[in-house]
Protein backbone atom coordinates (compact mmCIF):
# COMPACT_ATOMS: atom_id res chain seq x y z
CA UNK A 1 0.00 0.00 0.00
CA UNK A 2 3.13 2.24 0.09
CA UNK A 3 2.68 5.62 -1.45
CA UNK A 4 -0.91 4.71 -2.05
CA UNK A 5 -3.72 7.66 -1.50
CA UNK A 6 -7.08 6.89 0.26
CA UNK A 7 -10.17 8.25 1.54
CA UNK A 8 -12.16 7.88 4.60
CA UNK A 9 -15.50 5.54 3.84
CA UNK A 10 -18.85 7.28 4.89
CA UNK A 11 -21.86 6.58 3.99
CA UNK A 12 -22.50 9.99 2.57
CA UNK A 13 -19.85 9.33 0.04
CA UNK A 14 -20.55 5.25 0.17
CA UNK A 15 -22.43 5.34 -3.41
CA UNK A 16 -19.86 8.04 -5.25
CA UNK A 17 -17.05 5.67 -4.54
CA UNK A 18 -18.63 2.21 -5.54
CA UNK A 19 -20.61 3.36 -7.83
CA UNK A 20 -20.13 6.31 -9.92
CA UNK A 21 -16.63 6.32 -9.15
CA UNK A 22 -16.69 10.15 -8.79
CA UNK A 23 -14.23 9.50 -6.15
CA UNK A 24 -11.32 7.40 -7.11
CA UNK A 25 -9.27 6.39 -4.00
CA UNK A 26 -6.88 3.59 -4.14
CA UNK A 27 -7.70 2.27 -0.42
CA UNK A 28 -10.49 2.92 2.18
CA UNK A 29 -10.36 3.25 5.91
CA UNK A 30 -13.38 3.32 8.08
CA UNK A 31 -14.07 3.40 11.54
CA UNK A 32 -14.78 -0.07 13.16
CA UNK A 33 -17.16 1.02 15.49
CA UNK A 34 -19.73 2.59 12.81
CA UNK A 35 -20.17 -0.93 10.85
CA UNK A 36 -19.17 -3.57 13.36
CA UNK A 37 -22.44 -6.20 13.67
CA UNK A 38 -24.38 -4.58 10.90
CA UNK A 39 -26.01 -6.27 8.53
CA UNK A 40 -28.64 -4.94 5.41
CA UNK A 41 -28.09 -2.28 3.42
CA UNK A 42 -24.47 -1.40 5.14
CA UNK A 43 -23.36 -4.83 5.25
CA UNK A 44 -23.43 -5.08 1.59
CA UNK A 45 -21.55 -1.89 1.12
CA UNK A 46 -18.89 -2.91 3.35
CA UNK A 47 -18.60 -6.30 1.83
CA UNK A 48 -18.62 -4.56 -1.75
CA UNK A 49 -15.66 -2.23 -0.54
CA UNK A 50 -13.95 -4.86 1.00
CA UNK A 51 -14.20 -6.74 -1.84
CA UNK A 52 -12.42 -3.57 -4.37
CA UNK A 53 -10.08 -1.89 -1.96
CA UNK A 54 -7.38 -2.63 0.57
CA UNK A 55 -8.64 -1.03 3.69
CA UNK A 56 -7.28 0.18 6.51
CA UNK A 57 -9.41 0.24 10.31
CA UNK A 58 -9.06 3.64 12.50
CA UNK A 59 -10.27 3.24 15.87
CA UNK A 60 -12.86 5.39 17.85
CA UNK A 61 -13.61 4.01 21.05
CA UNK A 62 -10.77 1.80 22.15
CA UNK A 63 -10.01 4.97 25.06
CA UNK A 64 -6.41 3.76 25.02
CA UNK A 65 -5.40 6.85 27.55
CA UNK A 66 -8.45 5.86 29.73
CA UNK A 67 -8.14 5.38 33.36
CA UNK A 68 -11.34 2.68 32.75
CA UNK A 69 -10.26 -0.80 32.24
CA UNK A 70 -10.14 -2.06 28.85
CA UNK A 71 -13.10 -3.24 27.26
CA UNK A 72 -12.16 -7.00 26.44
CA UNK A 73 -15.24 -7.90 25.26
CA UNK A 74 -15.14 -5.06 22.37
CA UNK A 75 -12.01 -5.77 21.78
CA UNK A 76 -12.60 -9.44 21.20
CA UNK A 77 -15.02 -8.61 18.56
CA UNK A 78 -12.76 -6.05 17.28
CA UNK A 79 -10.45 -8.84 16.27
CA UNK A 80 -12.77 -10.84 14.52
CA UNK A 81 -14.15 -7.80 12.89
CA UNK A 82 -10.84 -6.84 11.49
CA UNK A 83 -9.49 -10.85 10.63
CA UNK A 84 -13.17 -10.88 8.86
CA UNK A 85 -12.57 -7.41 6.80
CA UNK A 86 -8.78 -8.08 6.22
CA UNK A 87 -8.01 -4.88 7.61
CA UNK A 88 -3.97 -4.17 6.96
CA UNK A 89 -3.45 -1.61 8.98
CA UNK A 90 -5.42 -1.11 12.38
CA UNK A 91 -4.83 2.79 14.22
CA UNK A 92 -6.47 4.77 16.84
CA UNK A 93 -6.30 7.69 18.84
CA UNK A 94 -3.78 8.91 22.11
CA UNK A 95 -6.62 9.94 23.78
CA UNK A 96 -9.29 8.46 25.83
CA UNK A 97 -13.07 8.48 25.34
CA UNK A 98 -14.52 6.93 28.01
CA UNK A 99 -14.31 8.17 31.78
CA UNK A 100 -16.40 7.06 35.05
CA UNK A 101 -18.26 4.20 33.51
CA UNK A 102 -19.39 6.48 30.80
CA UNK A 103 -18.51 6.83 27.01
CA UNK A 104 -18.22 10.25 25.59
CA UNK A 105 -17.29 9.81 22.18
CA UNK A 106 -15.05 12.27 21.28
CA UNK A 107 -11.26 12.48 21.95
CA UNK A 108 -10.20 13.76 25.38
CA UNK A 109 -6.66 15.01 26.32
CA UNK A 110 -4.56 12.33 28.16
CA UNK A 111 -2.14 14.43 30.64
CA UNK A 112 1.11 14.59 29.14
CA UNK A 113 2.64 12.84 32.65
CA UNK A 114 5.34 9.85 33.41
CA UNK A 115 2.42 7.81 35.33
CA UNK A 116 0.36 7.97 31.99
CA UNK A 117 3.04 6.86 29.70
CA UNK A 118 3.34 3.74 32.02
CA UNK A 119 -0.26 3.22 31.69
CA UNK A 120 -0.92 3.98 28.28
CA UNK A 121 2.22 2.07 26.81
CA UNK A 122 0.60 -0.87 28.96
CA UNK A 123 -2.54 -0.87 27.40
CA UNK A 124 -1.40 -0.42 24.01
CA UNK A 125 0.62 -3.81 24.12
CA UNK A 126 -1.99 -5.71 25.69
CA UNK A 127 -4.73 -4.33 22.74
CA UNK A 128 -1.48 -5.43 20.31
CA UNK A 129 -1.18 -9.01 21.94
CA UNK A 130 -5.02 -9.66 21.80
CA UNK A 131 -5.59 -7.73 18.29
CA UNK A 132 -2.34 -10.21 16.97
CA UNK A 133 -1.44 -6.89 15.06
CA UNK A 134 0.53 -4.04 15.62
CA UNK A 135 -1.06 -0.94 16.27
CA UNK A 136 -0.89 2.52 14.98
CA UNK A 137 -1.13 5.59 17.30
CA UNK A 138 -2.57 9.05 16.04
CA UNK A 139 -0.73 12.32 17.40
CA UNK A 140 -4.83 13.58 18.20
CA UNK A 141 -5.26 17.25 18.09
CA UNK A 142 -6.25 18.42 21.30
CA UNK A 143 -7.33 22.62 22.68
CA UNK A 144 -5.42 22.28 26.19
CA UNK A 145 -3.02 20.58 27.69
CA UNK A 146 -4.01 19.48 31.15
CA UNK A 147 -1.82 19.12 33.96
CA UNK A 148 1.46 18.47 31.82
CA UNK A 149 4.42 17.17 33.04
CA UNK A 150 6.14 16.88 30.07
CA UNK A 151 6.02 18.01 26.34
CA UNK A 152 3.42 16.50 23.75
CA UNK A 153 6.71 15.33 21.49
CA UNK A 154 8.13 13.67 24.81
CA UNK A 155 4.78 12.03 26.02
CA UNK A 156 3.71 10.38 21.78
CA UNK A 157 7.90 9.75 21.72
CA UNK A 158 8.06 7.35 24.90
CA UNK A 159 4.65 6.03 24.34
CA UNK A 160 5.87 4.50 20.52
CA UNK A 161 8.92 3.61 21.73
CA UNK A 162 7.74 1.51 24.86
CA UNK A 163 4.77 0.43 23.26
CA UNK A 164 6.65 -1.15 20.46
CA UNK A 165 3.96 0.42 18.29
CA UNK A 166 3.63 2.14 15.10
CA UNK A 167 2.74 5.64 14.49
CA UNK A 168 -0.17 7.36 12.54
CA UNK A 169 1.25 10.61 11.55
CA UNK A 170 -1.66 13.10 11.38
CA UNK A 171 -0.53 16.12 9.71
CA UNK A 172 -3.22 18.36 9.75
CA UNK A 173 -3.26 17.72 13.75
CA UNK A 174 0.47 18.50 13.70
CA UNK A 175 -0.20 21.79 12.17
CA UNK A 176 -3.43 22.33 14.38
CA UNK A 177 -1.16 21.72 17.67
CA UNK A 178 1.81 23.91 16.98
CA UNK A 179 -1.10 26.88 15.75
CA UNK A 180 -2.72 26.07 18.95
CA UNK A 181 0.25 25.78 21.43
CA UNK A 182 2.63 27.69 19.37
CA UNK A 183 5.15 25.30 18.54
CA UNK A 184 7.04 24.55 15.19
CA UNK A 185 5.32 22.00 13.22
CA UNK A 186 8.52 21.17 11.45
CA UNK A 187 10.37 20.96 14.73
CA UNK A 188 8.50 18.26 16.26
CA UNK A 189 8.25 16.20 13.37
CA UNK A 190 11.90 16.22 12.90
CA UNK A 191 11.59 14.68 16.72
CA UNK A 192 9.50 11.88 15.16
CA UNK A 193 10.51 7.91 15.02
CA UNK A 194 9.40 8.90 11.22
CA UNK A 195 10.99 5.30 10.52
CA UNK A 196 7.47 3.73 12.63
CA UNK A 197 5.16 5.65 10.47
CA UNK A 198 2.79 3.27 9.39
CA UNK A 199 0.55 5.56 7.57
CA UNK A 200 -0.37 9.37 7.04
CA UNK A 201 -3.81 11.36 7.91
CA UNK A 202 -4.50 14.64 6.09
CA UNK A 203 -7.59 16.71 6.69
CA UNK A 204 -9.33 19.92 6.75
CA UNK A 205 -9.88 22.16 9.70
CA UNK A 206 -11.71 25.14 11.08
CA UNK A 207 -10.66 28.11 12.37
CA UNK A 208 -12.42 29.42 15.16
CA UNK A 209 -11.08 31.62 17.25
CA UNK A 210 -8.08 34.09 16.66
CA UNK A 211 -5.76 31.58 18.13
CA UNK A 212 -7.85 28.77 17.98
CA UNK A 213 -8.21 25.86 14.97
CA UNK A 214 -10.62 23.06 15.33
CA UNK A 215 -9.81 19.94 14.02
CA UNK A 216 -13.08 19.09 12.37
CA UNK A 217 -12.55 17.00 9.08
CA UNK A 218 -15.31 19.23 7.20
CA UNK A 219 -12.88 21.59 4.81
CA UNK A 220 -10.30 21.28 2.50
CA UNK A 221 -7.17 21.06 3.23
CA UNK A 222 -5.47 24.31 3.58
CA UNK A 223 -1.99 25.35 1.79
CA UNK A 224 0.07 25.22 4.48
CA UNK A 225 -0.99 21.62 5.52
CA UNK A 226 -0.24 20.38 2.07
CA UNK A 227 3.69 22.41 2.35
CA UNK A 228 3.78 20.40 5.91
CA UNK A 229 3.20 17.27 4.35
CA UNK A 230 5.76 18.10 1.27
CA UNK A 231 8.09 18.88 3.61
CA UNK A 232 7.22 15.76 5.53
CA UNK A 233 7.30 12.85 3.21
CA UNK A 234 10.51 14.39 1.41
CA UNK A 235 11.90 12.81 4.66
CA UNK A 236 10.87 9.61 4.81
CA UNK A 237 10.09 6.42 2.88
CA UNK A 238 6.29 6.02 1.16
CA UNK A 239 3.93 5.04 3.34
CA UNK A 240 -0.06 5.18 2.77
CA UNK A 241 -2.08 8.50 2.92
CA UNK A 242 -4.96 9.19 3.82
CA UNK A 243 -7.54 12.05 3.25
CA UNK A 244 -10.05 12.62 6.12
CA UNK A 245 -13.62 13.97 5.44
CA UNK A 246 -16.53 13.55 7.58
CA UNK A 247 -18.57 16.84 7.10
CA UNK A 248 -19.57 18.95 4.19
CA UNK A 249 -19.79 16.01 0.90
CA UNK A 250 -21.46 17.92 -1.70
CA UNK A 251 -18.73 19.02 -3.54
CA UNK A 252 -16.99 15.88 -5.07
CA UNK A 253 -15.27 17.31 -7.44
CA UNK A 254 -13.50 19.09 -4.63
CA UNK A 255 -12.55 16.04 -2.55
CA UNK A 256 -11.56 14.20 -5.67
CA UNK A 257 -8.76 16.99 -6.36
CA UNK A 258 -7.61 16.57 -2.89
CA UNK A 259 -6.69 13.47 -3.66
CA UNK A 260 -5.02 14.38 -6.72
CA UNK A 261 -3.00 17.24 -5.21
CA UNK A 262 -1.67 14.68 -2.57
CA UNK A 263 -1.05 12.13 -5.20
CA UNK A 264 0.69 14.60 -7.14
CA UNK A 265 2.71 15.33 -3.69
CA UNK A 266 3.76 11.77 -3.55
CA UNK A 267 4.48 11.57 -7.34
CA UNK A 268 7.04 14.29 -7.02
CA UNK A 269 9.17 13.07 -4.02
CA UNK A 270 8.24 8.97 -3.86
CA UNK A 271 8.37 8.30 -6.95
CA UNK A 272 11.59 9.38 -7.39
CA UNK A 273 13.21 7.19 -3.87
CA UNK A 274 11.29 4.15 -5.72
CA UNK A 275 13.39 4.66 -9.07
CA UNK A 276 16.77 5.33 -7.28
CA UNK A 277 15.96 2.38 -4.96
CA UNK B 1 -3.16 -0.03 37.40
CA UNK B 2 0.00 2.66 36.66
CA UNK B 3 -1.62 5.43 37.14
CA UNK B 4 -1.55 7.73 40.28
CA UNK B 5 -4.81 8.91 41.63
CA UNK B 6 -3.90 12.36 40.80
CA UNK B 7 -3.70 12.21 37.17
CA UNK B 8 -7.27 9.41 37.50
CA UNK B 9 -8.68 12.58 39.13
CA UNK B 10 -7.95 15.10 36.47
CA UNK B 11 -9.20 12.84 33.28
CA UNK B 12 -12.34 11.51 35.47
CA UNK B 13 -12.78 15.24 36.11
CA UNK B 14 -12.82 16.97 32.49
CA UNK B 15 -14.99 13.22 31.68
CA UNK B 16 -17.88 14.33 33.89
CA UNK B 17 -17.61 18.50 33.17
CA UNK B 18 -18.08 17.42 29.61
CA UNK B 19 -21.42 15.33 30.59
CA UNK B 20 -22.60 17.64 33.64
CA UNK B 21 -21.19 21.11 32.20
CA UNK B 22 -20.15 21.79 35.90
CA UNK B 23 -16.50 23.37 35.35
CA UNK B 24 -13.74 21.71 36.83
CA UNK B 25 -10.69 23.26 38.68
CA UNK B 26 -8.06 22.12 36.14
CA UNK B 27 -3.76 22.23 36.70
CA UNK B 28 -2.32 23.55 34.11
CA UNK B 29 -4.80 24.17 31.09
CA UNK B 30 -4.89 27.05 28.61
CA UNK B 31 -7.93 29.49 29.70
CA UNK B 32 -11.62 29.42 27.94
CA UNK B 33 -10.65 26.29 25.89
CA UNK B 34 -11.90 23.28 27.90
CA UNK B 35 -15.38 24.56 26.87
CA UNK B 36 -14.39 22.89 23.01
CA UNK B 37 -14.61 19.92 24.35
CA UNK B 38 -18.10 19.49 26.34
CA UNK B 39 -19.31 21.23 22.97
CA UNK B 40 -17.65 18.62 20.82
CA UNK B 41 -18.81 15.82 22.79
CA UNK B 42 -22.65 17.01 23.05
CA UNK B 43 -22.80 18.05 19.20
CA UNK B 44 -22.00 14.21 18.66
CA UNK B 45 -24.65 12.86 21.49
CA UNK B 46 -27.34 15.57 20.35
CA UNK B 47 -26.67 14.59 16.21
CA UNK B 48 -26.86 11.11 17.24
CA UNK B 49 -29.79 11.11 19.06
CA UNK B 50 -31.75 14.13 17.21
CA UNK B 51 -31.57 11.98 13.74
CA UNK B 52 -32.63 8.81 15.73
CA UNK B 53 -35.73 9.95 16.78
CA UNK B 54 -37.31 12.73 14.79
CA UNK B 55 -40.66 12.12 15.64
CA UNK B 56 -39.94 11.82 19.13
CA UNK B 57 -38.15 15.13 18.93
CA UNK B 58 -41.01 16.51 17.21
CA UNK B 59 -43.79 15.49 19.24
CA UNK B 60 -41.97 17.09 22.47
CA UNK B 61 -40.90 20.12 21.02
CA UNK B 62 -37.21 21.00 21.03
CA UNK B 63 -37.27 22.43 25.17
CA UNK B 64 -38.55 19.04 26.51
CA UNK B 65 -36.10 16.91 24.06
CA UNK B 66 -33.13 18.85 25.07
CA UNK B 67 -34.04 17.71 29.25
CA UNK B 68 -34.15 14.20 27.86
CA UNK B 69 -30.99 13.91 26.08
CA UNK B 70 -29.58 16.17 29.04
CA UNK B 71 -30.81 13.84 31.59
CA UNK B 72 -29.68 11.27 29.97
CA UNK B 73 -26.41 12.17 29.17
CA UNK B 74 -25.58 13.72 32.47
CA UNK B 75 -27.28 10.54 34.53
CA UNK B 76 -27.50 7.46 32.25
CA UNK B 77 -23.59 6.25 31.76
CA UNK B 78 -23.90 5.47 27.81
CA UNK B 79 -21.90 1.99 27.85
CA UNK B 80 -21.97 0.77 23.84
CA UNK B 81 -18.40 2.00 22.30
CA UNK B 82 -20.58 1.98 19.00
CA UNK B 83 -21.91 5.18 18.98
CA UNK B 84 -25.07 3.91 16.74
CA UNK B 85 -26.30 1.97 18.97
CA UNK B 86 -26.55 4.87 22.01
CA UNK B 87 -29.97 5.78 20.80
CA UNK B 88 -30.99 1.84 22.05
CA UNK B 89 -29.43 3.28 25.71
CA UNK B 90 -31.37 6.32 25.68
CA UNK B 91 -35.00 4.52 24.50
CA UNK B 92 -33.67 2.01 27.71
CA UNK B 93 -33.18 5.04 29.87
CA UNK B 94 -36.09 6.53 29.88
CA UNK B 95 -37.87 3.41 30.26
CA UNK B 96 -36.32 2.64 33.31
CA UNK B 97 -36.86 6.23 34.87
CA UNK B 98 -40.27 6.66 33.97
CA UNK B 99 -40.08 10.05 32.25
CA UNK B 100 -43.02 9.47 29.73
CA UNK B 101 -45.20 9.28 33.07
CA UNK B 102 -43.55 12.22 34.89
CA UNK B 103 -43.51 14.57 31.67
CA UNK B 104 -47.20 13.03 31.24
CA UNK B 105 -46.17 12.37 27.66
CA UNK B 106 -47.28 8.21 28.86
CA UNK B 107 -46.64 7.23 24.79
CA UNK B 108 -43.17 7.99 25.54
CA UNK B 109 -41.75 4.74 25.88
CA UNK B 110 -43.76 3.79 22.87
CA UNK B 111 -42.64 6.29 20.19
CA UNK B 112 -38.99 5.84 21.42
CA UNK B 113 -38.78 2.23 21.02
CA UNK B 114 -41.10 2.27 17.44
CA UNK B 115 -38.12 4.85 16.20
CA UNK B 116 -35.39 2.63 17.80
CA UNK B 117 -36.76 -0.52 16.06
CA UNK B 118 -36.89 0.79 12.72
CA UNK B 119 -32.76 1.56 13.12
CA UNK B 120 -32.83 -1.97 14.72
CA UNK B 121 -34.34 -3.56 11.99
CA UNK B 122 -32.48 -1.74 9.49
CA UNK B 123 -29.26 -2.48 10.68
CA UNK B 124 -29.10 -5.87 12.48
CA UNK B 125 -27.14 -8.81 11.17
CA UNK B 126 -27.97 -10.57 8.29
CA UNK B 127 -30.57 -13.23 9.31
CA UNK B 128 -30.12 -16.51 6.85
CA UNK B 129 -33.00 -17.06 3.94
CA UNK B 130 -34.94 -19.72 4.17
CA UNK B 131 -35.15 -21.75 0.25
CA UNK B 132 -38.61 -21.39 -1.16
CA UNK B 133 -40.03 -21.79 -4.48
CA UNK B 134 -42.30 -19.03 -5.96
CA UNK B 135 -45.47 -20.89 -6.82
CA UNK B 136 -47.34 -23.23 -3.83
CA UNK B 137 -50.45 -23.35 -2.03
CA UNK B 138 -51.30 -20.62 0.64
CA UNK B 139 -53.62 -23.08 2.97
CA UNK B 140 -51.44 -26.84 1.74
CA UNK B 141 -47.80 -25.85 1.41
CA UNK B 142 -45.42 -24.49 4.45
CA UNK B 143 -44.62 -21.06 3.89
CA UNK B 144 -41.00 -19.20 3.70
CA UNK B 145 -41.65 -16.32 5.61
CA UNK B 146 -39.08 -13.68 5.25
CA UNK B 147 -36.46 -13.64 8.39
CA UNK B 148 -35.81 -10.22 8.80
CA UNK B 149 -38.53 -8.76 10.67
CA UNK B 150 -39.69 -8.14 14.57
CA UNK B 151 -42.52 -7.39 15.95
CA UNK B 152 -43.45 -5.02 18.69
CA UNK B 153 -46.25 -4.94 21.00
CA UNK B 154 -47.27 -0.84 22.13
CA UNK B 155 -49.44 0.85 24.66
CA UNK B 156 -50.55 3.81 22.65
CA UNK B 157 -51.36 3.35 18.61
CA UNK B 158 -48.21 5.85 18.11
CA UNK B 159 -47.58 3.94 14.85
CA UNK B 160 -51.26 4.40 13.17
CA UNK B 161 -51.91 8.00 14.90
CA UNK B 162 -50.77 11.22 15.64
CA UNK B 163 -48.97 11.36 19.07
CA UNK B 164 -52.05 13.54 20.21
CA UNK B 165 -54.42 11.40 19.25
CA UNK B 166 -53.05 8.08 20.26
CA UNK B 167 -53.41 8.85 24.15
CA UNK B 168 -56.60 8.11 24.63
CA UNK B 169 -56.36 5.18 23.23
CA UNK B 170 -54.64 3.00 25.15
CA UNK B 171 -54.51 -0.52 24.47
CA UNK B 172 -52.47 -3.85 23.25
CA UNK B 173 -51.10 -2.70 19.44
CA UNK B 174 -49.00 -4.66 17.67
CA UNK B 175 -46.09 -3.72 14.48
CA UNK B 176 -44.46 -5.70 12.53
CA UNK B 177 -41.44 -4.13 11.34
CA UNK B 178 -39.57 -5.83 8.40
CA UNK B 179 -36.18 -5.34 6.15
CA UNK B 180 -37.16 -5.72 1.94
CA UNK B 181 -34.84 -8.12 0.52
CA UNK B 182 -33.59 -6.44 -2.14
CA UNK B 183 -33.51 -2.56 -0.91
CA UNK B 184 -32.58 -2.99 2.94
CA UNK B 185 -35.30 -0.18 3.26
CA UNK B 186 -37.80 -1.15 6.60
CA UNK B 187 -41.44 -0.86 6.49
CA UNK B 188 -44.27 -1.57 8.97
CA UNK B 189 -47.04 -3.06 9.32
CA UNK B 190 -49.53 -2.88 11.79
CA UNK B 191 -51.21 -5.91 13.18
CA UNK B 192 -54.46 -6.92 14.85
CA UNK B 193 -53.39 -8.68 18.04
CA UNK B 194 -55.22 -11.93 16.09
CA UNK B 195 -53.33 -11.44 13.28
CA UNK B 196 -49.92 -11.07 15.33
CA UNK B 197 -50.88 -14.37 16.82
CA UNK B 198 -51.68 -16.38 14.10
CA UNK B 199 -48.49 -14.85 12.32
CA UNK B 200 -46.25 -15.65 14.99
CA UNK B 201 -47.80 -19.43 15.61
CA UNK B 202 -47.50 -19.84 11.96
CA UNK B 203 -43.86 -19.27 11.96
CA UNK B 204 -43.48 -20.92 15.16
CA UNK B 205 -44.95 -24.28 13.31
CA UNK B 206 -43.42 -24.66 9.86
CA UNK B 207 -46.91 -26.18 9.40
CA UNK B 208 -49.58 -25.76 6.71
CA UNK B 209 -52.13 -23.39 7.55
CA UNK B 210 -54.82 -25.75 6.64
CA UNK B 211 -53.52 -27.96 9.74
CA UNK B 212 -53.58 -25.45 12.47
CA UNK B 213 -56.36 -22.95 10.97
CA UNK B 214 -58.70 -24.61 13.39
CA UNK B 215 -56.85 -23.15 16.35
CA UNK B 216 -57.25 -19.72 15.02
CA UNK B 217 -60.75 -20.42 14.48
CA UNK B 218 -61.31 -21.49 18.14
CA UNK B 219 -59.45 -18.31 19.19
CA UNK B 220 -61.32 -15.82 17.01
CA UNK B 221 -64.67 -17.95 18.07
CA UNK B 222 -65.87 -18.08 14.38
CA UNK B 223 -66.42 -21.48 12.49
CA UNK B 224 -63.35 -22.61 10.31
CA UNK B 225 -65.21 -22.40 7.36
CA UNK B 226 -65.15 -20.20 4.15
CA UNK B 227 -65.33 -16.76 5.76
CA UNK B 228 -61.96 -17.67 7.84
CA UNK B 229 -60.21 -19.40 4.51
CA UNK B 230 -61.24 -15.93 2.87
CA UNK B 231 -59.96 -13.55 5.87
CA UNK B 232 -56.36 -15.58 5.91
CA UNK B 233 -56.22 -15.58 2.47
CA UNK B 234 -56.66 -11.99 2.57
CA UNK B 235 -54.10 -11.60 5.54
CA UNK B 236 -51.77 -13.52 3.94
CA UNK B 237 -51.61 -12.79 0.56
CA UNK B 238 -51.35 -9.22 1.49
CA UNK B 239 -48.15 -10.42 3.71
CA UNK B 240 -46.98 -12.10 0.03
CA UNK B 241 -47.38 -8.64 -1.43
CA UNK B 242 -45.43 -6.77 0.52
CA UNK B 243 -42.25 -9.91 0.90
CA UNK B 244 -43.28 -10.58 4.39
CA UNK B 245 -43.50 -14.34 3.13
CA UNK B 246 -41.28 -15.11 0.08
CA UNK B 247 -43.26 -18.19 -1.30
CA UNK B 248 -43.51 -21.37 -0.25
CA UNK B 249 -40.87 -23.45 1.95
CA UNK B 250 -39.35 -26.03 -0.25
CA UNK B 251 -40.00 -29.63 0.99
Amino acid sequence: MEGMVGLGLRRDIAEEILNRGTLSPDFLEFAPENWMGMGGTWKRVLDQAVERFPITCHGLSLSLGSPEELDWNFIRELKVFLDENQVKIFSEHLSYTKSKNAHLYDLLPIPFRRDAVDHVVDRIRKVQDMLERPVAIENVSYYTPVAAEMSEIEFVNQIVDRADCRLLLDVNNVYVNAFNHGYDAREYISQLPLNKVAYIHMAGHEQVEPDLIIDTHGRPIIDPVYELFEWTIKKMDPVPVLLERDYNFEDTEQIQSELNQIRALIKKHWRVEHESA
Amino acid sequence: MNLREETREIQEKLGEYCRSGEEPELPGISPGRIHHYRRLVQNVVKDTLDTAFPITLSALGEDAWALLVSDFFTAGLPQTPQVWKLPFEFYRYHAEQETGKRIQREYLDDLLLFEWMEIEVHTMPDREYPEFVEKGNLFLDRLAFNPEHEIVQLEYPIHTHPVNQALDKKGDYFALLYRLPESGNVKFLALSPLNTYIFSRLLEAERPLNEIKGEFARLAGIESGRYLDEALEKFFQDLMDRELILGFLKD
